[in-house]
């Protein structure tokens, strides 16, 4: 008897052509899935048509057939592998063909600005703190005790010349002129070693481009055994190089302050010309900073130190003109007017 | 002041240095040449002539035709000056070939159709000054040909010190020579010519004028010489000219020969008219209260029992020490001349010179301390000399001296171990004696210290440390090395009010606000513009204002941002987000007198010493450190179009400053008026802490629209203010369990009293469940049709969790319907 077609193995070929040509035209991996789910795995149709063929196949046959279909479901998985990479291959092209305008501003989540004067003097904290000083503090009106007499300025000093001074109206009470009552509040409340920079607002009467009637200084002062001149230099010398660099030199210049001897001014290397002389520094290269010197014996005398076995040194300087120095601005004005265009200059 | 480096060197022998490397020493050793300027640098070539005749330019009105004679011919020059002089005069010719300071080298030149070989100069064009009114004239008895620059001690460079207060040695072209033998060895003084012998009068001079001192503790010493027979005239023109350089204007020869003694020793002089002085006599006393005199400048003065007064048998002729009188003054009729040398107490005189607003050369000088020993003498011959010089004086015999307790050099011992050991850098202690020597003290001493005695023109040598300065600042600072000291202990304690105003800049900083500084005086109005109905509507106000505008001390942060917000806006800032850390002022009630200094130190900053509030019963304010903060314009960004800022902007700013602060249980209500009368009645809050009884904290809101107009601000406007005392006890941070096991939310809407503030239902949720861990405000909406009136509807998000299991729904919802019921009974919430 001649042989029967197989009509069950016809139709699993047919069928494994149909859903091979599906899942090649699926255009999501969802439909996809979908086509896949339909054809292949345990309750698709192939399965469904490929246990049927089974089914009807003569004994000796079964087994030839269970090859052909296990052949055609491995056909539709390769198939759907492939597709789903290829799938996945369209949609890393397709993403990475985006781009964005780089330059378009970002969606705001911006922090806001510190003013010039606290950079300044958080650097200035900073490297005073990295060799050991710590902050004080004290208030801005003052008795002339602490801001005058206790710095070897009594009444009638000539030196009271040097800073103009705002006084409050019937009163003997005064805005401080510089924030070395700090210092002297500082002394009268512990021993030595003292160790302490600081910074402050005071207040002179003087107002022109490069001075303000408020302004910010900050001042140091050392008391140990053994502190000596040179330490003033070397700390002094340490700062400079921190703040402004390392080819910055620094000047000590005899002066006179009546709470120091000996004194000094303290000059930088002009910051804008390294020296060569320019218009900041008057063409001398060096600008003038601050004054500095070793604390006078009566200083000590006021706050009950012993001079013969403490010896220290104190140095003051503005932050304001160091902010101005660092930053380049021009009028000191500009620095108390809350002008958002300044502000918004300074992270 | 101004010295003039010809006369430095005329003092010196020796002195081998330049003007710049003079000028470069006196400032590294503090006396700061702070500017430099050169007169007649690089003229060469310009000798005196004298005109022989003058003539009309043919072409030009106002130019003439001068024939000058050089000493040995007759040429003519053409000068545009309108003040060429007669025949006989001497001016100064720069011919052909002579070099000016502006760097021209004459040539001949025609001038209008006349060749005119060379010029006649002015002042400026000899590098002399500014002026250019007219040729400069010299003396008549000026040699023709002779070298005019030589004549008019050209070239100089005159320096500006900067002579610190306590260098008074140096207000003289001595002390200052004097230094400049210690800074250049090898540079000698010359004695200084004070022999009057040539000019003596027959007569003592006790026959011509009396001294009655009866204030020696104002005047230690008062020395007067009389000259007969003065005839006063003008100055030589070299005199003129080097008192000019100086900024001294020349008077007459009397005068000059005063300031020329100044400018010479430091030592200031007065000469009267002595015919003018009542009974020829010279009374030094205190001034009567109200005594009036009229001084130099011819203003009126009444004096005080404080002032020193020179006077005559009558009446003050001289406020001491500052300003002489207009009556005793010498002018062209005076013949005789009391000369005044003197030593006056320096603090009297400053308190006199400040009182009156009448600084002087004098003044300045006895205020800083002039030497009573050579410097009135040496002074008071060298100025008779001069003026018996120029005038043809004679000087009556001797000096009356009123000198009752002669002030004598004082003996300092110097360690020089000690100088080494404060310097840390070895000075030998022969350089050491050797910089003293040459500073004019006399030092003993081989080995070991160094006994010292300092001349009394060096009154600001008092201490071992001041000679340790000296030897400082001549063996120069620039030869200290720079060591790093040695670290021993702890030199401070932390301080945490200033760590806490770091953290709030940091968190407003991070929360877009940009820190501004203003200043701490504004204008009164400012802060009353506020209407604050407590202490801080009368601010502390400066006795000495540079302007009205900064004359009161602020009590609030909020007026100085306000005017930088209207600062903003007045430049076309729209979008303003500013903070300010500053302090503020608040009068303190004055202690009763029987409390002593604990007053000062309640609070605050301590006044550690009663030195400081005893006697005025006077504390110091109450100052507090606030945060304050403005906003207005726009929120940031430019996806979204920013949206205007409402109140919820500054509420969130505060609340972000607060987490970031560290500050716990701060509760925001309602503000009063009286808490906040600059803000919007119903936009206002006020934020208390809980730390000892609620404390109050701060303010935020809209600002009141009728302090908007005022102020000019056209958009609404945010504002914070609170006191940053509290942030400096802020809580530790201590971490917390992390939850384990999964938790569940329910939301929840419903409508409730609109006037019921939303942190009591949400305090209400807390209170009813056994279970919430947090409850968030999702919505808050109140238009009209989409709720009852007086309702408002919210939406609540409230999540539940166990710390020790898994909750399930039935617990949950258990739970979750126990707040309800709270709601419903406690706040009839409807929840349809």
């Amino acid at each position: 008897m001649p042989q029967a077609p197989e009509p069950e193995k016809l139709d699993v070929v047919a069928l494994v052509d149909t859903a091979e040509r599906e899942l090649a035209a699926a255009a999501t991996e969802q439909a996809l899935r979908e086509v896949h789910a339909r054809y292949g795995g345990r309750e698709g149709a192939i399965k469904r048509a490929v246990q049927a063929a089974i089914n009807a196949a003569p004994k000796d046959r079964k087994r030839e057939v269970g090859q052909v279909g296990n052949a055609a479901l491995q056909r539709i998985e390769g198939a759907f592998e492939a597709r789903l990479r290829s799938l996945g291959d369209e949609a890393r092209t397709r993403d990475l063909a985006r781009t964005v305008d780089v330059t378009l501003p970002g969606r705001s989540h911006r922090p806001g600005h510190l003013h010039p004067i606290t950079h300044a003097r958080r650097a200035i904290e900073r490297i005073f703190a990295q060799l050991g000083f710590t902050l004080a503090t004290g208030p801005q009106v003052e008795t002339d005790f602490h801001n005058f007499e206790a710095l070897a300025m009594p009444p009638d000093h000539p030196a009271r010349d040097m800073q103009d001074t705002f006084y409050l109206a019937n009163s003997d009470l005064l805005l401080r002129t510089h924030t070395s009552p700090v210092q002297i509040r500082t002394m009268l409340a512990q021993r030595p070693p003292v160790r302490v920079i600081c910074p402050g607002t005071v207040y002179r009467r003087d107002d022109d481009p490069t001075h303000s009637p408020m302004f910010h200084q900050v001042e140091g002062l050392l008391v140990d055994e053994q502190v000596t001149f040179a330490d003033l230099k070397g700390v002094l010398l340490h700062f400079a190089r921190a703040f402004f660099g390392p080819a910055t030199t620094v000047r000590l210049r005899p002066s006179f302050f009546p709470f120091t001897e000996p004194s000094a001014e303290f000059d930088l290397s002009c910051v804008f010309c390294a020296g060569a002389g320019c218009r900041t520094c008057k063409n001398t290269g060096w600008i003038e900073v601050g004054g500095a010197g070793m604390v006078d014996p009566e200083v000590f005398r006021h706050v009950d130190y012993d001079s013969e076995r403490y010896t220290g040194f104190a140095f003051g300087f503005g932050i304001d003109r160091m902010a101005m120095l660092k930053y380049r601005i021009s009028d000191i004005r500009l620095l108390y007017e809350g002008d958002h265009r300044l502000l918004e200059q300074f992270p | 002041m101004k010295v003039s480096v010809n006369w430095l060197r005329e003092l010196l022998d020796g002195l081998a240095a330049t003007d710049s490397e003079i000028a470069a020493r006196l400032t590294a050793a503090g006396l700061e040449v702070e500017g430099e300027t050169r007169l007649g640098a690089g003229l060469s070539g310009v000798i005196v002539a004298e005109v022989r005749e003058t003539r009309r330019h043919p072409k030009a009105d106002k130019l003439t035709l001068v024939d000058v004679f050089d000493g040995h011919e007759v040429t003519q020059v053409v000068c545009g000056a309108p003040n060429v002089p007669a025949p006989g005069g001497k001016v100064v010719w720069a011919r052909p070939g002579a070099t000016l300071p502006n760097g021209i080298t004459l040539a001949p030149k025609e001038v209008r159709g006349v060749l005119s070989p060379g010029m006649l100069c002015a002042e400026d064009e000899l590098g002399l000054g500014a002026s250019h009114e007219g040729i400069l004239i010299l003396d008549s008895d000026a040699a023709p040909g002779a070298d005019a620059a030589a004549l008019l001690g050209l070239p100089d460079t005159i320096l500006e010190l900067n002579v610190t207060p306590n260098r008074p040695d140096c207000l003289g072209h001595l002390g200052v020579a004097r230094e400049l033998t210690a800074l250049f060895p090898g540079a000698r003084l010359r004695p200084l010519s004070a022999d009057l012998e040539p000019w003596l009068s027959e007569g003592p001079v006790t026959e011509l004028a009396t001294v009655t001192l009866e204030d020696a503790e104002g005047c230690p010493r008062y020395t007067a010489r009389v000259l007969l027979g003065v005839k006063v005239g003008q100055s030589p023109l070299p005199v003129r000219l080097r008192l000019q350089s100086l900024g001294v204007r020349a008077i007459n020869d009397v005068v000059d020969a005063t300031n020329l003694g100044l400018l010479e020793t430091g030592h200031p002089l007065h000469a009267f008219d002595l015919d003018r002085l009542a009974g020829h006599a010279i009374v030094v006393r205190r001034a009567r209260p109200g005594e009036p005199i009229t001084t130099l400048d011819g203003q009126e003065r009444a004096l005080t029992g404080d002032d020193l007064a020179i006077c005559d048998a009558e009446r003050p002729v001289a406020i001491a020490g500052v300003m002489g009188g207009r009556h005793s003054e010498v002018g062209p009729a005076t013949t005789r001349i009391l000369l005044e040398s003197a030593h006056f107490a320096g603090p009297r005189i400053r308190r006199t010179a400040r009182r009156l607003g009448l600084h002087s050369e004098a003044s300045q000088r006895f205020e800083r301390g002039t030497d009573p020993n050579d410097g009135v003498t040496l002074s008071s011959l060298r100025c008779a000399r001069r003026i018996a010089l120029s005038t043809g004086a004679r000087i009556a015999r001797g000096a009356i001296d009123r000198y009752p307790h002669p002030i004598d050099p004082r003996a300092i011992v110097l360690r020089p171990d000690r100088t080494e050991r404060l310097l840390g850098t070895p000075v030998s202690p022969s350089e050491q004696a050797r910089i003293l020597t040459s500073l004019g003290l006399t030092c003993e001493g081989d080995e070991g210290p160094l006994r010292c005695l300092v001349p009394t023109f060096r009154p600001d040598l008092t201490r071992e440390i001041d000679l340790i300065e000296e030897v400082a600042r001549v063996h120069g600072y620039d030869r200290v090395p720079a060591t790093l000291p040695r670290a021993t202990g702890v030199g401070g304690a932390p301080d945490p009010a200033a760590e806490a105003a770091d953290s709030a800049r940091d968190a407003l900083w991070a929360l877009g606000l940009a820190e501004t500084l203003s200043f701490a005086f504004i204008a009164p109005e400012r802060i009353a513009a506020l209407g604050f109905t407590d202490g801080r509507s009368d601010p502390l106000l400066l006795q000495n204002p540079l302007r009205e505008e900064q004359s009161a001390l602020r009590t609030s942060l909020l007026p100085g941002l306000l005017a930088a917000l209207q600062h903003n806006l007045s430049r076309g800032v729209a979008d303003v987000a500013l903070f300010e850390i500053g302090t503020t002022f608040r009068r303190r009630p004055r202690a009763p007198q029987a409390v002593s200094g604990a007053s000062c130190s309640e609070g605050g900053f301590a006044a550690e010493d009663a030195r400081t509030c005893e006697g005025k019963g006077e504390p110091l304010p109450d100052e507090r450190q606030m945060v304050a903060g403005v906003l207005s314009g726009r929120r940031g960004g430019w996806l979204k179009p920013g949206a205007e800022l409402d109140f919820s902007d500054v509420k969130g700013v505060v609340e972000g400053l607060l987490d970031r602060c560290r500050i716990p249980g701060t509760t925001f209500r309602a503000a009063t008026s009286d808490e906040a009368p600059f803000f919007h009645p119903g936009l206002r809050a006020a934020l208390t802490v809980e730390s000892n009884g609620d404390t109050a904290l701060g303010v935020l809101g809209e600002l009141h629209p009728a302090l908007r107009e005022r102020l000019g601000i056209a958009l609404p406007a945010f504002a914070f203010e609170l006191d940053l005392a509290p942030f400096s006890t802020a809580a530790p941070t201590v971490m917390g369990p992390l939850a384990r096991f999964p938790g569940s939310s329910r939301d929840s809407s419903f409508f409730v009293d609109a006037a019921i503030p939303a942190a009591a239902i949400q305090a209400a949720i807390v209170r009813a469940s056994l279970l919430v861990e947090s409850v968030h405000i999702r919505e808050d909406y109140r238009e009209p049709g989409r709720v009852p009136p007086g309702k408002k509807g919210l939406l609540w998000s409230i999540h539940y969790r166990a710390p020790d299991r898994t909750l399930t729904d039935d617990e949950v919802n258990a739970d979750h319907a126990r707040v309800m019921d709270a709601l419903k009974a406690e706040f009839q919430v409807d929840t349809r």
